[in-house]
């Protein structure tokens, strides 16, 4: 880093960064341990020197002599660190379950403006969710209690996929219920025809594409592209699928591949959560943004 | 403090020695998992199909009682949303027809009883169904077997069944059975003055037509239509508006061959629901007849009924595949799985879009082909009198037009002028379109 100054760096933090987060975490510290990195960062750089005190010494009958010398009163070693982890605001734009794992999007500074944006955009989310036939547990994840076996070798790749072709048909139809248009009118008609519309509801959470990638029974891996899921949902759509293909099935993995244009390879993992990269990150992350604008900025419900 | 302590005692406890996403009041005993019963739920037989219908409840015809008001507080009198019907879990239904307020049903089973029907039995068009004597029931609410005379009653299987307004018309390996009102000779026997039809159970059989066998049947309103073996097109019923095909207005009452333009081609394939006709060829190209007053076929001099076959040389869409003729529009589909709409009504698609008798494209994209499903496409094409459906090779069935007593199944009362997916609890392989009640044959899931 050429600059040495922290106050400009400070200056700069004014866009989103990307992360990849663990599993078995939570966002929220996540968020912690990112405040902590850029304030532990920051405070080791050439920090803003105390400020000047005026001292009037002498006699007041006498002569008094004026000198100007570094004030005690704020000085770093009297007044704690010049970057606290209160001063620096941090938001996600998708938050992210305690056991799913992958890209996470921070805004630092003035970038928490630019995460809400993203957010309220409700760009699509590609997920790998990782499931096992054969046992259904009580939370529909792997450390939850066993509460039924089942037999999984009458499920074949082809029941899969075509089982997941009308799962996605059918959710394809709920977001135009969503989107919150007359469905009489003539822009409902227009924009039935653009295709894939985004829901108007931040609740209901909508598919968008979902496909088996991998299938090696008991085990398998489907990829979903959707908005407005959540963890929990995710669990139980495994749950659901193994319960349709005469069987049960639970999850294993949960992990966030894709946040609109953010993939896993713009995700900063664990090991470089450190100032000079989350730098480095979040100049990546403006380049895309400026690539494709319609991450900020939407101008019409069809899906991007 | 005490908290971190109290994690940290957790964790040990924790046979994995990892963090859990839910706090539990006792550990789990991973061992206990493994003393669990193993439960089998198999798959479904390869002849088992799941049946949903939808629509006018009151009629009888989707064959779950109706009650009314004064009896029951949760009185309906539509079902708007796709239901499974408890008929089809215990025959392993092959087939289906839906008239004006009836339904028949074939199945494929070892007894004697092949054919049941549901719904108005005003012209005993599903049979003679009687509780005493002298005294026919006029509505059926729960499926009933018909006794049709057939020669081997085990072995004979139910081809195609078509229906119309008030008669049956099915098609078996002996040949055909028509049920039901003849006051148009739609059933293929004369016509007696002042028949009483309700109380008749005349069941006609026509083994053959010309001594060739018959391979294709359909119904429009209050007429018949045949296809035999070698290609050719029969009809008889009424005629009043050219739906016969015969170069005549007036009611046939045998089975006559329609010769006009179709005469020398191969037909494949026919589709009525109304009053128009529309038949297709070998080669993809459609011909129409009937009542043309909405645009279905351009006419020279704006005659509004034409009695003789029109080869539709204006539609250039390609290899057709299929066709369907509705009260006031026309579908076709061609070999890349285009849906095209020409004529007047709903089905046309979107609130603006105004009488045409040139094929207007259905875009893809509402039947659900998108980037995430790029195969997608639509594989058949049905209508009632004044709505469609299409059901795509995925299995979906996708629904528009005038939602007459909740027949589009999608859960509201409003109609829908552009398709629209009906939620179904398997993969549709068929659907069969009446006046205001639909029926769809479908795979389960597994």
């Amino acid at each position: 880093m050429l600059i040495k100054d922290a106050p400009v760096i400070w200056e700069g933090l004014r866009s989103i960064i990307c992360v990849y987060k663990p599993p078995s975490v939570t966002c929220e510290r996540v968020r912690k341990t990112i405040i902590a990195a850029v304030c532990k960062g920051l405070n080791e750089m050439e920090c803003r020197p105390p400020v000047d005190f005026v001292c009037i010494e002498g006699n007041p009958s006498g002569k008094l002599t004026v000198s100007v010398k570094p004030s005690l009163a704020d000085d770093p070693l009297v007044v704690g660190p010049r970057y606290i982890h209160d001063d620096l605001k941090c938001s996600w734009s998708n938050f992210l379950g305690f056991n799913t794992s992958g890209v996470l999007l921070l805004g630092l500074g003035k970038g928490t403006k630019v995460a809400k944006l993203i957010r309220e955009n409700r760009p699509t989310r590609c997920y790998r969710l990782s499931g096992k036939l054969g046992e259904a547990t009580d939370n529909a994840f792997k450390d939850g209690k066993v509460v039924e076996r089942t037999t999984w070798r009458h499920v074949k790749l082809e029941n899969m996929n075509r089982f997941l072709a009308t799962l996605q048909a059918s959710h394809q139809k709920e977001m135009f219920k969503s989107c919150g248009i007359d469905l009489q009118s003539e822009e409902a008609y227009k924009l039935a025809c653009q295709g894939p519309i985004r829901p108007a509801n931040s609740k209901l959470p909508v598919i968008y594409g979902i496909k088996c990638v991998k299938f090696e029974p008991p085990e398998f891996v489907i990829e979903i592209q959707c908005i407005n899921e959540y963890e929990t949902y995710l669990r139980s759509l495994i749950h659901e699928i193994g319960m349709k293909l005469h069987s049960s099935a639970h999850c294993t993995a949960i992990q966030c591949i894709r946040h609109s244009y953010f993939t896993v390879e713009n995700a900063l993992l664990r090991k470089h959560w450190t100032l000079q990269d989350i730098i480095t990150n979040m100049e990546q992350c403006i380049q895309i943004m400026d690539e494709h604008e319609n991450i900020i900025r939407q101008k019409s419900a069809a899906l991007q | 403090m005490l908290n971190h302590l109290k994690r940290v005692i957790y964790l040990e406890k924790c046979p994995r020695g990892r963090f859990m996403s839910v706090k539990r009041k006792y550990p789990i005993d991973r061992d206990e998992a493994k003393s669990l019963p193993v439960f089998d739920y198999g798959t479904s037989k390869k002849s088992y199909k799941r049946v949903f219908v939808w629509g006018n409840l009151m009629s009888g015809a989707l064959g779950i009682p109706y009650l009314r008001r004064n009896e029951n507080v949760m009185h309906r009198e539509t079902v708007d949303i796709p239901k499974r019907l408890g008929f089809a879990e215990k025959f392993p239904v092959t087939t289906a027809a839906c008239g004006f307020g009836f339904t028949a049903f074939g199945v494929d089973t070892e007894s004697e009883d092949k054919l049941y029907g549901t719904g108005l039995n005003t012209d005993s068009q599903i049979g003679r169904h009687e509780v005493r004597q002298g005294h026919p029931l006029e509505i059926i609410y729960f499926p009933q077997a018909i006794k049709l005379p057939l020669k081997n009653p085990t072995k004979t299987r139910i081809r195609k069944l078509a229906a119309g307004r008030a008669h049956l018309v099915v098609l078996t390996d002996e040949g055909l059975f028509l049920l039901g009102n003849n006051a148009y000779g739609q059933c293929g026997r004369e016509i007696i003055q002042d028949e009483n039809y309700f109380l008749s159970n005349y069941i006609n059989h026509i083994p053959d037509i010309d001594s060739k066998k018959v391979t294709d049947i359909e119904c429009g309103q209050d007429h018949t239509l045949a296809v035999t073996d070698d290609g050719a097109v029969y009809s008889c019923g009424w005629g009043a508006d050219g739906q016969t095909g015969l170069g005549t207005f007036d009611n046939t009452s045998a089975f006559t061959r329609i010769t006009g333009e179709i005469e020398s081609e191969k037909i494949v394939k026919i589709s009525s629901r109304s009053d128009f006709a529309l038949a297709l060829n070998d080669r993809g190209e459609v011909f129409g007849w009937g009542n043309a007053e909405y645009d279905q076929i351009p006419t020279i001099n704006n005659e509004q009924q034409v009695s003789n076959p029109v080869h539709l040389k204006h539609l250039k869409v390609g290899k057709v595949v299929d066709v369907a003729a509705g009260g006031s529009f026309c579908l076709a589909l061609n070999e890349h799985g285009e849906v095209f709409v020409w004529g007047y009504g709903l089905v046309l698609g979107g609130p603006k879009a105004e009488q045409t008798s040139r094929p207007r494209k259905l875009p893809e994209v509402l039947f659900g082909r998108n980037d995430f499903q790029p195969n997608n496409r639509v594989v058949q094409v049905a209508c009632g009198l004044s709505y469609a459906m299409a059901v795509t090779s995925l299995g979906d069935v996708y629904a528009w037009g005038r939602n007459m007593r909740g027949c589009l199944g999608l859960g509201f009362a409003n109609d829908q002028n552009f398709p629209f997916k009906v939620a179904l609890g398997g993969y549709a392989s068929k659907v069969f379109c009446g006046y205001d009640h639909t029926v769809a044959l479908c795979k389960p899931f597994i």
